[in-house]
């Protein structure tokens, strides 16, 4: 029988006490109780949200040249970014999980934040629901491709993840790597009552605060945390704040090998404070002024590299002691952004940095 | 048997179900008027199938207003080898039974023909190289349609659902008459067929058929929009006229291609987590969203979609770094002849299957015009930059699969009936 038609029956036929049975099948009271409301007063920083969940491990499979991994946790409510307009996504009522899969490289384990994924759900030849998860970031569940997804009821469902080729630049021995499409698919086994078992947590006390929730380890799933500045290439030559995010600047000394143009070459690594993920799908722009006058100005790219990780960057021919830095960030991070992350990121003044 | 339906929404699904009791059925509920027969003398009729504009209701600002009904027949020829004058002639006479039967026009009757490469590729000779038909491909990095490769397809369309079915009936079923007109001759016995698809497009007809997958229960699209992603599109400035997609020369003149997918639409993402801004910013234009110039489905735009008024095709990629979005039209709109458009859109939504989709149909000089639209469409040089994704904030990519893909000419009138690849003309 289907949910909709059971809510009907008992809508229909009986009191009081059978509705309230029927709408517990129907998860709401789950859900009064695992969605707290929002914190209060929140501050345009990266804080704490007011709980945290658990996630539970899917399967893991190869898709060409990637590894993934489908987990799942309980449907919450999350952000998505359209320039610096920020909306709300909701929970619905049908809402049975969020739904998350993570990618990495095989062979470096670099987490690709920029990828093109897309997810099927299906019962036998019957498609249950098709649509892209949106590329996320969580304080405790990292950088994922996720969305609340409605399943019909407790069952066996296939799930079908299809990557695209990459579109970011890449460099290295990346290049020429991640340009055919992939796909993997997982088995899942959905149960209400197991889901519940899932670890929720509220934080009572420090929710709101600025800080962020430790990165949750699962054993075999790398987290798409970017180098410490110390073990970034090249020489740091600072590091920058803006809307709370983190910008080390780094210069090497030659231009990454699959680059057009010779020179030296900047390199700007945009992470979360904290917990160091990447801040993908930004436009980021420098400029570099020598006494006064520009000497180079440009964008930077977003690119994908085995050493520096994601990042943005240029051939800049020449960066001397002494240069200042501009930095200016044109569209914020349009990624989508868990509780405690949807106020930071999104006013992003300048920064500026003198070159030691 | 249909009560509680409104009318328009039986009407569709009648469409959709097809078959001689359908008819009956849809006939006794649509309002259709006693529509007079078509003209005895057919020798007025014009040079260009594809000709329907003239025919068109037009909208208070002046844009043609898509007939409100389509089926589409893909068929295989039956005979062996290459198509014999006696089965051209039957196929003709059977479709001037359609145009004796029903003024050529949207409250009477519109049909075209068109016929696929692998139709041609029955010839000895090949079309000459005043046709561009190319066989259909994949056109994008992330999409992988079945290919069409049936022969022909059969495009009719009508504002009245009663007026394709009969007509299906009498190609197709067993009606002797149609309209009052005697039929004599249909096309089961020269065709097999491939598939049948069916739509419809208009003010209110979406959220009427909304109960399909790939929109959300809450029934999100709006009572007025023509389409179920909820806006407008076919201004008469943003298509291409009848003339700019037409084939100058040779055999073929007069004639066009015709690109025809099927488009599974996934809204849920679309109606209950963007926000208007969103999606008027991924249709249209960041621009269009920042200075709130779409009002409702968009009507309030007139008869154009304000693209290069504002620069958007010009500055998609500064769009992309500065507001983090570039929208479909904007996109589109960079595939651009001499500064107008290329591509004449005669899409239509659809519940076939019980999916929300769209039948995206377009008419263009060659089909190197339509891959040009779509790799425009697909902005993947404008995902290399950083906060547009493949999908994400780029156009309307995210929310929609292509699934089939074929590609087709349309004949001029003379030459609609199981034309030679080199037809003497």
């Amino acid at each position: 029988m289907k949910r909709r038609t059971l809510l009907k029956g008992g809508a229909g036929l009986a009191g009081l006490g059978s509705m309230a049975g029927c709408l517990a099948s129907l998860g709401f009271e789950r859900r009064s109780a695992r969605s707290p409301p929002l914190v209060e007063n929140r501050p345009d920083a990266v804080y704490i949200p007011s709980h945290i969940e658990g996630m539970q491990m899917v399967g893991m499979g190869k898709a060409g040249p990637y590894r993934a991994a489908l987990t799942v946790s309980f449907p919450h409510r999350f952000w998505l970014m359209t320039g610096r307009n920020r909306e709300m996504v909701e929970l619905r009522a049908e809402d049975s999980v969020h739904l998350m899969v993570s990618l990495w490289d095989a062979e470096t384990q670099v987490v690709p934040p920029t990828s093109d994924v897309t997810l099927e759900i299906s019962q036998g030849d019957e498609t249950v629901v098709q649509k892209a998860p949106w590329p996320m970031l969580s304080q405790n569940m990292g950088f994922h491709f996720g969305d609340n997804y409605a399943l019909p009821g407790d069952g066996t469902y296939s799930v079908s993840v299809k990557i695209g080729p990459m579109q970011t630049r890449r460099t290295g021995s990346f290049a020429g790597r991640f340009d055919d499409p992939a796909s993997v698919g997982f088995s899942y086994e959905y149960s209400r009552s197991a889901l519940n078992e899932l670890a929720f947590e509220t934080l009572d006390e420090t929710k709101g605060n600025e800080g962020a929730v430790e990165p949750m380890r699962m054993e075999m799933l790398p987290l798409a945390q970017l180098p410490e500045p110390d073990g970034l290439p090249g020489r740091v030559i600072g590091e920058a704040t803006s809307g709370d995010g983190r910008f080390v600047v780094s210069v090497l000394d030659e231009a990454l090998p699959g680059l057009d143009g010779s020179g030296q070459y900047l390199a700007v690594s945009a992470r979360t404070p904290y917990n160091r993920y990447p801040l993908p799908f930004m436009s980021l722009a420098s400029t570099i002024s020598r006494d006064g006058s520009t000497v180079v100005e440009g964008p930077l790219k977003a690119t994908l590299d085995p050493d520096l990780n994601y990042h943005y960057g240029a051939v800049a021919d020449d960066i001397s002691s002494g240069d200042t830095v501009e930095l200016e960030v044109g569209a914020p991070p349009q990624a989508a952004r868990h509780e405690g992350y949807e106020t930071a990121f999104v006013e992003m003044p300048s920064m500026s940095l003198d070159v030691p | 048997m249909d009560r509680g339906i409104p009318r328009r929404e039986f009407v569709k699904a009648a469409v959709a179900i097809g078959g001689s009791a359908a008819l009956a059925a849809c006939l006794q509920r649509e309002s259709t008027p006693e529509l007079p027969t078509g003209p005895d003398d057919l020798s007025e009729l014009p040079a260009r199938q594809h000709a329907w504009n003239d025919v068109l209701a037009t909208d208070d600002h002046g844009n043609d207003v898509a007939p409100k009904h389509h089926v589409l027949r893909l068929m295989d020829y039956s005979g062996a080898g290459p198509p014999s004058n006696a089965d051209r002639e039957t196929m003709e006479r059977s479709l001037r039974t359609l145009e004796r039967a029903y003024p050529r026009s949207h409250e009477g009757l519109l049909f075209t023909v068109s016929y696929s490469p692998a139709y041609f590729d029955g010839f000895d000779e090949p079309l000459p190289d005043s046709v561009d038909l190319q066989e259909p491909k994949a056109l994008a990095p992330f999409e992988e349609p079945a290919l069409d490769r049936s022969d022909a397809v059969l495009h009719l369309a009508s504002d009245y659902g009663s007026v394709v079915l009969a007509v299906e009936e009498a190609l197709f079923g067993d009606a002797e008459e149609l309209n009052g007109v005697s039929v004599e001759a249909g096309l089961d016995d020269l065709f097999d067929p491939v598939d049948r698809r069916t739509g419809f497009i208009g003010d209110g007809l979406p959220a009427d058929h909304q109960d399909v997958d790939g929109i959300p229960a809450s029934k999100p699209v709006p009572d007025d929009a023509p389409m179920y992603m909820g806006f407008k599109s076919g201004f008469k400035k943003n298509q291409a006229t009848e003339d700019a997609v037409s084939i100058q020369s040779g055999p073929f003149a007069d004639g066009t291609t015709q690109q025809l997918s099927l488009i599974r639409l996934h809204l849920q993402q679309w109606y209950e987590q963007d926000s208007r801004f969103h999606r008027v910013a991924t249709m249209f234009c960041p621009v269009h969203a920042d200075d709130g110039l779409v009002e409702g489905s968009g009507d309030n735009l007139g008869d154009t979609s304000l693209m290069t008024e504002r620069g958007c095709p010009a500055h998609a990629e500064d769009h992309a770094r500065e507001y983090g979005v570039v929208g479909h039209s904007q996109k589109s709109a960079r595939a651009r002849r001499d500064d107008t458009p290329i591509m004449l859109r005669r899409d239509f939504d659809s519940t076939d299957d019980g999916k929300a989709s769209l039948h995206f149909l377009s008419l263009q000089r060659t089909i190197s015009d339509f891959v040009d639209t779509r790799e425009a469409m697909n902005g993947t040089d404008l995902a290399e930059s950083g906060p547009v994704g493949q999908r994400t904030n780029n156009g309307i990519l995210q929310y929609m699969t292509v699934e089939r893909r074929g590609n087709y000419l349309l004949p001029p009138r003379a030459l609609r009936s199981l034309p030679e690849a080199q037809p003497d003309r």
